[in-house]
């Protein structure tokens, strides 16, 4: 018996997929692994098209092998984008794991872990964090001590109007 | 085998050239239009993981914006525009540009160039920035977290 407990989560371990994306529940959604090439949005919409896809100040896409492009809009990190993840690279031709959402009125994916080849380890999109941490510090909550953040929200207030302060809702 | 060797020769140029050609190098212009709506994050405000409109959600929406997530303009009809650019700022990934209008009313002229599910929008003037006008916090807790 107790060998029954050793071996289960062995045997599930074998038998599950090399991976598989994170599931949301959100409406829409479906797990999407494709092979892609790492692209400037911009430059591919309008041929403007700078050095290293805009070395980080652009937002990023992924161009499928079937000419499909799909808008790399969130990471791994809470509250954060994928660009850095990406930007490494830009140009090239890469395994993404994550979540596709083709809502009716916008289609968007989330990039949840990368891999340059298929003999390659899986890398989870946590750059945002990683980058950030070198950056600032560690963070308890990266988002509530971002430099930018607090010069916003210092100037215009959690709800975005000056002067107007957060009371309880009716 | 050469048959076949030769068939993945054809079949992967051919690849190539059509994703060649679905990469634009020098694209049409995209359609000019006004749009007027509400600058939302893009992740939080389509997903419908938490509320995500007004005042109430401001906050969450500086996050993303400063974060890197792309900003849209949501209609009221529910339709979405991504904003790639402001005027002569492409910098469109965690700039203060970006980041500071959230949540705000506007309408702008701009580039529409649609393409796979996503209306890109590339803005050349903003022609009114109302500030932030839904004061959804008088109904609602800050999202997330309620602070």
């Amino acid at each position: 018996m107790k060998y029954f407990f050793i071996l289960l989560p062995l045997v599930a371990f074998i038998a599950a997929p090399a991976f598989a994306a994170d599931e949301w529940g959100i409406d829409h959604e479906k797990a999407a692994q494709f092979t892609a090439k790492v692209v400037d949005l911009a430059c591919a919409l309008k041929g403007d098209c700078p050095a290293n896809c805009g070395d980080g100040h652009r937002q990023l896409g992924l161009l499928t092998e079937d000419g499909k492009l799909r808008a790399a809009v969130k990471g791994n990190t809470d509250f954060a984008g994928a660009v850095h993840d990406l930007l490494p690279y830009c140009g090239k031709t890469i395994e993404v794991d994550g979540l596709l959402i083709e809502n009716p009125a916008i289609s968007i994916y989330m990039t949840q872990r990368i891999r340059e080849t298929p003999d390659k380890p899986w890398i989870k999109t946590t750059a945002f964090l990683k980058d950030w941490t070198a950056k600032n510090g560690k963070p308890k909550q990266w988002f509530r001590e971002d430099p930018l953040v607090k010069e916003v929200i210092g100037e215009d207030g959690v709800l975005g109007i000056k002067g107007l302060a957060p009371s309880a809702p009716k | 085998m050469i048959r076949h060797g030769f068939g993945w020769v054809v079949a992967a140029l051919l690849n190539a050239a059509f994703v060649q050609s679905s990469f634009a190098q020098n694209p049409a212009p995209g359609a000019r239009v006004q749009i007027k709506g509400e600058l939302v994050d893009t992740w939080c405000s389509v997903t419908g993981i938490m509320f995500s409109a007004g005042t109430a959600h401001h906050q969450c929406a500086v996050w993303c914006a400063a974060g890197g997530i792309p900003v849209s303009i949501k209609t009221a009809a529910g339709e979405y525009y991504m904003v790639l650019r402001i005027g002569e700022d492409d910098n469109s990934v965690a700039d203060k540009s970006f980041v500071k209008i959230q949540s705000h009313e506007v309408n702008v002229d701009g580039e529409l160039i649609e393409r796979d599910g996503v209306k890109y929008l590339f803005v050349s003037k903003v022609l009114d920035d109302e500030g932030v006008v839904d004061l959804t916090h008088e109904q609602n807790p800050i999202s997330p977290f309620g602070e």
